[in-house]
């Protein structure tokens, strides 16, 4: 064996050498200093939860909800609300920018905070993260978190409900959207104030309506409508199915939002909102129904299966791989801009049985965002002071136009932004109606316990058993609905 | 491919036209193997590429029919904006830092594990050598939380320390060298001690140049898998402009949308610097080491 | 390691047994002081957390994962006793036996083809390592875009040489091959690398002097290829078994676990009882379970396999 040296060759190392010594001096994190105190010492601030004299903080009414600026700075005055604080949340790619849009908009708007947005991931990451820095100090002044999180934001004991803010300032909530403040809600009580707003309704193609010698204004609004509609949909070559009439995800909120519109609660104790769940109940005929539903329609090679993953089953429709489907109103403008150049968008309510009683209705879907406890009084009620200003009326309204989630606030609608946006996308007009239409009770409320992200994913697993014909709907669903039992409960023990 | 001349040197030395046929059918095979392998990235810049409407249709396209730069412009573009939400360049640069940094640790620390593993005799050696393997084999899970508290109480959250000393120790490397290290001839370090020569110097004289292409294996392997993380840069930074590449990605891939171009677009982004990488470093990792190899 | 022991043996004889017991001190001393380095960083970053694992383990957790209640080795007892918890560990082992020995064969294959002198060489050389500077996260996100339902061009493809893909993603057996697939060729680029690296440590007399001897193709590979490579073999095996064992993010990209439970390996199945579940003491035992079956592992390859391994 040759020792040979081969110095020319000797680049990789010597660079990572050199490579090495730059890495190690410090980060130069740019201009921002590492760790922001509130400007203001914490003793001069009044504990948020009980300001110093309510009764002098004007009644929010008094401000224009339709000067955000004007809303925000009126109290920040009094309060000492000032410094910089960490707001984290979860929306990327172009929502993520019109967060950064509505954030700079909120720092400009005054001088005394500064908001500093951080985004942290997917919903799950996020939360994993939440819990993570609460751990350690380490946790935010704000923060986004999924619909569902509700009951893990309220057992952390680590948030302050935005109720407590709302009622040390006596604002006047009645311009904003009840139906949307409801699912927040518990105890009468808001605890994260809605930041997007979504729900589900029909999206179809009229122009395979038409093709198919449907009425394109007509979407089908049961079940039994959806079915048949699809048959006629359907396009097959031999025995291959070129066209779907229908699909939809196999995705645990679409299974909740059928039992809502079918009139049932998913959870015992009034959709934990009476009192905490102990059992869900969604296994009874009315989720028996739905399931058979489903998987006559796959039976019959009417309604395509494209899996658990939302952007597979949008990308399927996109593709006019099938021609009606259930999502979010969160994809609509996705939708309607790949619809260009292919079959005009349509869009229904959301399907229900044909024997659904009224009391049923569509849970909305979203996230809100969150106050933490753990940061100093003043840096809560600089979190406060730019949830306000998120919820007024223009903010709202761009926030939809930059979105296409549901503006909070109803006063919102009459904003120009607002009005042009539905005049560009009418289809969006279905998903107001929709969610105004909805009667307000537990149902519609939606459902609140601690295993719901588990429970999200069994009941998938119990779809997926019987549209592969695994299991009958009934076992499926029974299994599914013990094992959630099981693990509320162990949740329950875990909180006590 | 067919206008390739003949090489110099055919495998097996002969000539004639039975080693020219050998020869082709050797391309066509190499040909064939390497458009499989690579076919799926070929497939991400071919989308990158692509228009939106084209890449929703039925059936899929393969070769984007009006090549457009849009997917790339929009992801600069969004980099370059003031306060960017998806500052990809500083992302790079970070990524590439840290990367850089762990690659440096690494090689220090594994060089001289491996060694004491391969050359030493010691009481307790082999329970000492799975300990380094039993790193390798715990799950990310069971550490993170820790860790993150650790790097907090360091003052070491949005810091290149942060995201890199965690990892500048490698189970994963000390093996990999030391199968290296035990394939060198064992007369050389015992020529070598009874010579007196220090066994630190063994290690930088002989040892160390002679396991080149092993070093340039871990060199690169490390550098990409750090690149390539996600959770944990995600967890201990919060400042965009700390960030890492791959927390780009998933910032390109949002829920709200299937804009396969314009992820494909941000794949081609970061995959291409660690391509770059391999192509460079590519003849250093797998040169080997006798004389037969290197004259060629 | 055996060449060592034999060496130290033999001066060991030389010596008086009453300085053996200080030499091994030195020794050892020694020993530890090039291994201080990363034994420092091991025990701040991997083993005193993996204390708090077992703590944690040992409890019932708060929503935020603070021990709330003793539970002595309830969760082991749980976890004994559940199906599901089975079932996982079935699909782990059987994720393994899909990718570890086709990822290490074909690479190997890969290795032996660019293992020549021709022009050009480089570039398929390049080619064939490629996947190494793929993360997974981008290779599932490739990979997504190409097996997606709807449109899916790898059915595509295969359709046009007359194959009827099935459902990669959504059909319960194919989705363990899906992610197995994506599994193999990231895992491709690394093993093609270190096994030509090998393969280019043979010194070519070997294969000369065999010819003279009349060896030729497949008796070359099996009497002079295999044996001088078994230690980069030896390597890879225990590597892409410890690394299949901790698959996680192809499995988050693609299946999310299902369908039902097709692709639940066990530490997706962590993760969700960890950051999702809010169930972290149930979580820190399934992790030491896993922990413990992969030393188990690791430990038999060596003790089995490593003995027929031929280091020079």
């Amino acid at each position: 064996m040759t020792l040979q040296s081969m110095p020319r060759r000797r680049f990789l190392l010597t660079a990572l050498a050199t490579m090495a010594a730059a890495a190690c001096s410090p980060a130069q994190p740019p201009a921002a200093p590492p760790k922001t105190e509130p400007a203001k010492p914490a003793a001069e601030v009044k504990p948020t939860t009980a300001p110093a004299k309510p009764a002098e903080s004007k009644p929010a009414a008094d401000a224009k909800p339709s000067d955000p600026a004007k809303a925000a700075a009126a109290p920040a005055q009094k309060t000492a609300a000032a410094g910089k604080i960490t707001f984290w949340h979860a929306m990327s790619g172009v929502n993520g920018e019109a967060v950064n849009k509505m954030v700079e908009g909120f720092n400009k708007s005054q001088g005394d905070i500064a908001v500093e947005p951080s985004f942290q991931g997917t919903y799950d990451d996020a939360l994993a993260k939440l819990k993570t820095a609460l751990a350690s100090n380490a946790a935010p002044a704000l923060i986004q978190v999924y619909d569902i999180g509700i009951r893990f934001m309220v057992d952390s004991g680590e948030i302050v409900p935005m109720q407590e803010f709302i009622d040390a300032e006596k604002l006047d909530m009645s311009d904003f959207e009840q139906n949307v403040l409801a699912y927040y809600k518990l105890d009468d009580k808001l605890y994260g104030m809605p930041f997007n707003t979504s729900s589900s309704i029909l999206y179809y193609d009229k122009d395979a309506f038409k093709a198919a010698g449907l009425d394109s204004n007509k979407p089908p609004r049961t079940f039994d409508e959806v079915s048949e509609y699809a048959q006629k949909l359907t396009k097959k070559s031999g025995n291959e199915v070129q066209q779907y009439g229908f699909h939809q995800a196999i995705y645990g909120w679409l299974f909740e939002q059928y039992m809502a519109v079918s009139g049932e609660l998913y959870v015992d104790q009034g959709n934990g909102r009476d009192a905490r769940a102990t059992r869900a109940v969604y296994n009874n005929d009315r989720g028996k129904a739905i399931l058979d539903w489903w998987k006559a329609g796959v039976d019959g090679g009417y309604f395509g299966n494209f899996g658990r993953v939302t952007n597979d089953n949008a990308a399927a429709f996109d593709a006019r791989r099938s021609v009606m489907y259930c999502e979010s109103t969160a994809r609509m403008r996705g939708h309607i801009n790949a619809s260009e150049g292919k079959g005009e968008l349509g869009t229904g309510f959301y399907p229900r049985p044909a024997d659904a009683p009224a009391e049923g209705g569509n849970i909305i879907g979203g996230a809100s965002v969150y106050a933490l406890k753990s940061r100093s009084a003043g840096e809560q009620q600089a979190a406060w002071e730019f949830v306000k200003y998120s919820t007024s009326a223009p903010v709202q309204a761009q926030w939809q136009a930059d979105t296409g989630y549901y503006p909070v606030r109803k006063a919102a609608y009459n904003e120009p932004v607002a009005k042009e946006w539905i005049a560009k996308y009418p289809q969006f007009s279905t998903a107001v109606d929709q969610i105004r239409a909805v009667p307000l009770n537990r149902i519609t409320q939606g459902a609140v316990f601690g295993a719901f992200p588990q429970a999200r994913q069994r009941i998938e697993q119990a779809i997926e058993e019987v549209l592969l014909g695994q299991s009958s709907s009934q076992d499926a669903l029974n299994r599914a609905a013990e094992e959630i039992t099981t693990a509320i409960d162990r949740y329950n023990r875990s909180t006590r | 491919m067919s206008a390739m001349p003949a090489p110099r040197s055919a495998e097996l030395g002969g000539a004639g036209p039975t080693s020219l046929v050998r020869t082709l059918g050797l391309y066509v095979l190499l040909a064939v193997a390497a458009l499989a392998v690579a076919f799926p990235l070929l497939i991400a810049f071919s989308y990158s590429f692509m228009a939106e409407s084209q890449i929703a249709s039925f059936p899929p396209p393969i070769l984007p029919t009006r090549p457009t730069l849009a997917n790339f412009q929009e992801v600069v573009e969004r980099a370059l904006r003031p306060n960017s939400p998806l500052p990809i360049f500083h992302y790079l640069l970070n990524s590439f830092v840290v990367s850089t940094a762990v690659v440096a640790g690494q090689l220090v620390t594994a060089s001289l594990a491996a060694y004491a593993f391969a050359f030493f005799a010691f009481p307790g050696k082999n329970l000492l050598f799975l300990v380094f393997l039993a790193t390798l084999m715990v799950p990310w899970e069971a550490t993170i939380v820790p860790n993150y508290i650790t790097v907090r109480d360091l003052n070491w959250l949005d810091t290149y320390q942060g995201l890199a000393v965690p990892f500048m120790a490698t189970g994963f490397g000390t093996f990999l060298l030391r199968q290296s290290f035990l394939q060198l001839p064992g007369e050389l370090y015992d020529a070598a001690v009874v010579d007196g020569a220090g066994k630190f110097r063994f290690l930088w004289q002989i040892v160390l140049p002679l396991s080149r292409p092993a070093l340039g294996t871990l060199a690169v392997y490390s550098f990409l898998a750090t690149w390539n993380q996600y959770f944990w840069p995600l967890l201990v930074t919060n400042q965009p402009l700390m960030r890492t590449v791959q927390v780009g990605i998933v910032q390109l891939k949002f829920e709200e949308s299937t804009r396969w171009g314009l992820v494909m677009a941000g794949v081609v982004i970061v995959v291409l610097p660690t391509i770059i990488l391999l192509v460079l470093g590519q003849r250093q990792l797998v040169r080997g080491l006798t004389a037969g190899a290197i004259k060629g | 390691m055996a060449r060592v022991q034999t060496a130290a043996a033999g001066r060991l004889d030389a010596r008086a047994r009453g300085r053996k017991r200080a030499r091994a001190v030195r020794d050892l001393g020694e020993g530890l002081l090039y291994l201080a380095p990363s034994l420092f960083l091991f025990a701040v970053f991997v083993f005193i957390p993996l204390g708090r694992t077992v703590y944690l383990s040992l409890f019932y957790t708060s929503p935020i994962g603070a021990p709330r209640e003793f539970a002595g080795f309830d969760h082991y007892v749980d976890l004994v006793t559940n199906p599901a918890f089975r079932r996982s560990l079935g699909t782990t082992f059987l994720f393994v036996l899909y990718t570890v020995p086709g990822s290490i064969v074909i690479a190997l294959g890969l290795a032996v083809l660019a293992n020549r002198r021709l022009r050009g060489i480089n570039v398929f050389r390049t080619l064939f390592s490629s996947t190494i500077a793929v993360s997974l996260a981008v290779a599932a996100t490739i990979w997504a875009l190409m097996l997606n339902p709807s449109i899916g061009l790898f059915n595509y493809v295969l359709s046009l040489v007359g194959v009827r893909g099935p459902a990669w993603l959504t059909d319960p057996t194919a989705a363990l091959i899906s992610v197995s697939l994506v599994t193999i060729w990231a895992a491709l680029g690394f093993n093609t690398i270190v096994l030509l690296a090998g393969l280019q440590g043979i010194p070519e007399e070997l294969y000369e002097s065999a010819k003279i001897d009349g060896a030729a193709g497949l008796g070359i590979f099996r009497n002079i290829t295999l044996p001088m490579l078994s230690p980069s073999l030896f390597f890879l095996l225990v590597v892409n078994v410890i690394q299949v064992f901790q698959a996680f993010t192809q499995v988050h990209a693609l299946t999310r676990g299902g369908p039902v439970e097709a692709t639940n390996v066990l530490v997706y199945s962590i993760y969700l009882d960890a950051f999702v579940n809010f169930q972290f003491g149930y979580a820190s035992a399934q992790a030491l379970v896993l922990f413990a079956v992969i030393l188990t592992l690791t430990l038999v390859q060596f003790r089995v396999i490593e003995r027929r391994v031929h280091y020079q």
